[in-house]
């Protein structure tokens, strides 16, 4: 007898590659911007990333697992976009090929595919660079770049006779400084906007996160914290949302969103240095299912009981803390590569025990 | 909740058409939660509205009736076989003058009458409307056809505006209701000029039109009842109990056939539609029609395309083409097949977003799949089965089959304990 049919009959037009396509979108007047200032460095950076990650794909899900499906789901490309807009643009090949490479690798397919990952594999895979290439990735060198700018500023709005005003907009539309996706806050803004639009990402992690960073930094009015407007944006609307690593409901994004910029504020004023927003946003994605549980929607029809919702949130919070501390004390005494080799082996064992045996499970 | 695009916009402008009587009729013994016992044999002969089956034990599902007059020439456990003689010999019922009617009276006719919840679940109607009559608040009539496709509701507010009013008003008188509200969807605002031209013959009755935006499952009762009342109702509670009656407006015209003519609910309006038929509109047909005759009069090719009994979101595959027209199917829907490949969940919350009991629909798939605790603790009984999870995920997951199989094993642990 033929399997019975469940309801429903007809189905949305969505599709994994659709929601891709939507982000690839947003994500490529960035682009635009990184090889206008840089041109064949970004090239080649890219290309480097992108050719590790597809190779990896191919060796791997395709190979050894044989899923070939899922290379051409558009997860890969928008991964490795991701990875190379946090890095600069005299990163040599091999190191962006190996990025790249260890991000589709650690930061996916070895959690079972896409939509599986606890973790936000662009980041997964920058840190995998940091620890295995320390003296290429933290020297002050590679953020040195002014040698190989093609374009130093832009004059689009000098028409506007107050220079204040005109300078003030050339630059939200263009700074080449930091890493290759951070140059244009404006287009960051408008990729977000778009994404929400399209309902691909909702407005609660951005939103909260920049509130909360942003009132961090009020608070706390240190004039020397060095943060990057465009890393913070970049993080926020592209990387924070990434959908298998944030939670589910509105309310449990907004909380994830506000601890996030809580968290990116604690790590550069405890001396993260570039890694504050990577470690913030690692560190809330390892928390997403327990947010997910704590943050359920309230069930129709049902009351929330608020004593024990404010103790969970209490706790919850607490935990947080705490994790971010013990990096941050990593962190200091430089022992951050011991967290991703335990990362290796805790991956590839549950691979080895679990996941590999759930890879035909959709979720 | 969601919008979901579908043929609505044609079908309702079809007229309800008139289908020609089939040689046989398969009466469904199942319905609600219950099964009819029979109270015919084989051989017998039958009058037209003669009562065929009743739940006599439990008095938890509608008693149904004959559609025709003639022979009874099978019965197993689903379904009494019925030939048709054509000679249409009624049973003489007793019409009882509306003025008559109080409460005790009128659950009375709603239970002789087999009148059923006509909007899919086929709940007793009866029993929804056992209440002291000085606790009603509001009386809502929902006329919102969620489903997509459907619109045999809307034929029916359209073309029988007047049967609906007169039955609204006998229900007043009994009930005495502080308003009477009908929701009707705001893709069909046309329905509310229409309905206000007939009040005019109806100057005692104050009846209130609610528009509600066109979305899914907006039809569902507890849905319907917070955006006409504002009162959330948890799953599981009797309407009734917080003041509202609620009904569809099939079972209203069904109520006007049984109090005005004598007649039990053995037709409804459906709509026939679908993107693998031409043939689409709304039809009257008895209750019992198998469908392989409705297929046939209509010239309709169901080869290798899905059939679907009710609504395209939370209706039934029909594998037996004899299998019939019951109480609560509001459509038969011919779709081309597609091929739906399962990917990955993706996390991405579109389920949750749409669940209208505020659910997290992807964690039943990961409770069904291995983790049973995830099926209580993500609530799973607050579920109302409306579909609109798996209509919007983007991989195709199967969250219904989760959902339905998940609720077997969560009886299963419920009974364990
Ligand atoms: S809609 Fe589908 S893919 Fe998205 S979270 Fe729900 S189950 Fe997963
Ligand atoms: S979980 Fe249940 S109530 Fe929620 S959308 Fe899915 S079927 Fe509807």
């Amino acid at each position: 007898m033929q399997n019975k049919r469940f309801s429903p009959f007809v189905s949305s037009k969505n599709s994994i590659g659709k929601v891709m396509l939507d982000v690839i979108i947003a994500l490529l007047p960035l682009c635009a911007f990184a090889f206008y200032t840089y041109r064949i460095w970004f090239l080649i950076v890219l290309g480097s990333a992108l050719g590790g990650a597809i190779l990896t794909e191919i060796l791997f899900s395709g190979i050894l697992l044989k899923k070939w499906r899922g290379i051409l789901d558009g997860s890969a490309i928008i991964t490795v976009l991701l990875l190379v807009f946090t890095i600069s643009p005299l990163t040599p090949w091999y190191v962006a090929a190996f990025g790249g490479s260890c991000a589709v690798l650690f930061g996916k397919i070895l959690w079972g595919g896409v939509g599986k990952n606890k973790f936000n594999p662009a980041l997964v895979g920058r840190e995998f660079m940091t620890v295995f290439f320390p003296l290429v990735m933290s020297s002050g060198d590679i953020w040195s770049t002014k040698r190989i700018r093609y374009v130093y500023e832009v004059e689009w709005f000098d028409f506007i006779p107050n220079a204040h005003w005109a300078e003030f907009l050339n630059e939200l539309f263009f700074v080449p400084t930091g890493a290759l996706g951070e140059y244009s806050a404006v287009f960051l803004l408008l990729g977000g906007i778009y994404l929400i639009f399209r309902r691909r990402i909702s407005w609660h992690i951005p939103a909260f996160l920049l509130v909360s960073f942003l009132s961090f930094l009020w608070i706390f009015e240190d004039q020397n914290l060095n943060y990057s407007l465009g890393g913070i944006l970049l993080g926020g609307i592209f990387m924070a949302t990434d959908m298998p690593s944030s939670p589910s409901s509105p309310t449990g994004k907004s909380y994830y969103g506000l601890m996030i910029g809580l968290v990116a504020g604690l790590c550069i004023q405890f001396g993260a240095g570039f890694e504050y927003m990577s470690y913030s946003i690692l560190i809330l994605n390892g928390f997403s299912t327990k947010i997910n549980q704590v943050f359920m929607p309230r069930t129709w029809g049902t009351k929330t009981d608020w004593p024990k919702k404010i103790e969970e949130v209490f706790l919850l919070t607490l935990s947080v803390l705490t994790v971010t501390f013990a990096v941050l004390s990593l962190h200091y005494y430089g022992y951050i590569p011991y967290l991703i080799y335990i990362y290796i082996i805790y991956i590839i064992f549950k691979f080895n025990f679990s996941f590999s045996k759930k890879l035909h499970q959709p979720i | 909740m969601m919008q979901i695009p579908s043929l609505k916009y044609k079908t309702k402008k079809q007229p309800i058409a008139e289908l020609k009587d089939a040689s046989v009729y398969r009466i469904p013994l199942q319905s609600y939660r219950s099964t009819l016992q029979p109270l015919v044999k084989i051989g017998d002969q039958i009058l037209q509205y003669q009562v065929l089956a009743e739940d006599v034990e439990h008095q938890f599902a509608a008693k149904i009736h004959s559609p025709v007059s003639g022979k009874v020439i099978a019965i197993d456990e689903h379904y009494i076989s019925l030939e048709n003689d054509f000679q249409q010999q009624k049973i003489t019922t007793k019409i009882i003058e509306s003025q008559q009617l109080d409460l005790e009276r009128f659950v009375q006719v709603l239970k002789d009458f087999g009148i059923a919840g006509i909007g899919g679940a086929e709940f007793p109607t009866n029993i929804k409307y056992k209440v002291k009559e000085s606790n009603v608040k509001s009386l809502l009539i929902n006329g919102i056809e969620c489903e997509p496709y459907l619109t045999s509701d809307y034929a029916v507010m359209r073309h029988e505006t007047e049967k609906l009013l007169k039955t609204i008003a006998v229900l007043n008188q009994i009930f005495q209701p502080e308003e009477i509200v009908i929701g009707i969807e705001k893709q069909h605002k046309e329905l509310k000029k229409h309905f206000e031209k007939s009040f005019k013959n109806h100057p005692n009755l104050a009846v209130r039109i609610h528009l509600l935006p066109n979305e899914y499952p907006q039809g569902g009762e507890l849905q319907f009842i917070k955006s006409v009342t504002h009162k959330e109702i948890p799953k599981g509670s009797i309407p009734a109990n917080f003041g509202y009656l609620v009904s569809n407006v099939g079972t209203i015209l069904a109520i006007y056939e049984a109090l005005f003519n004598g007649i039990p609910t053995t037709e409804r309006v459906i709509t026939i539609s679908g993107n693998a038929v031409n043939t689409i509109g709304n039809y009257r047909v008895k209750i019992g029609t198998p469908i392989r005759h409705i297929l046939k009069e209509l010239n309709i090719d169901a080869e290798g395309v899905d059939i679907v009994l009710g609504g395209p979101m939370m209706g039934k595959e029909v594998v037996d083409l004899d299998s019939p027209i019951k109480k609560g199917s509001g459509g038969l829907l011919l779709f081309k097949k597609q091929q739906k490949s399962i990917e990955n969940c993706i996390e991405c919350g579109y389920c949750v977003d749409v669940c209208p009991q505020h659910l997290m629909p992807m964690q039943f798939v990961k409770g069904h799949q291995e983790d049973q605790n995830l099926l209580s603790q993500f609530n799973l009984d607050h579920c109302i089965e409306c579909g609109a999870c798996e209509y919007i995920c983007p991989s195709n997951l199967p969250l219904m089959q989760s959902i339905v199989l998940g609720k077997v094993e969560l009886q299963k642990m419920m009974y364990a304990k």
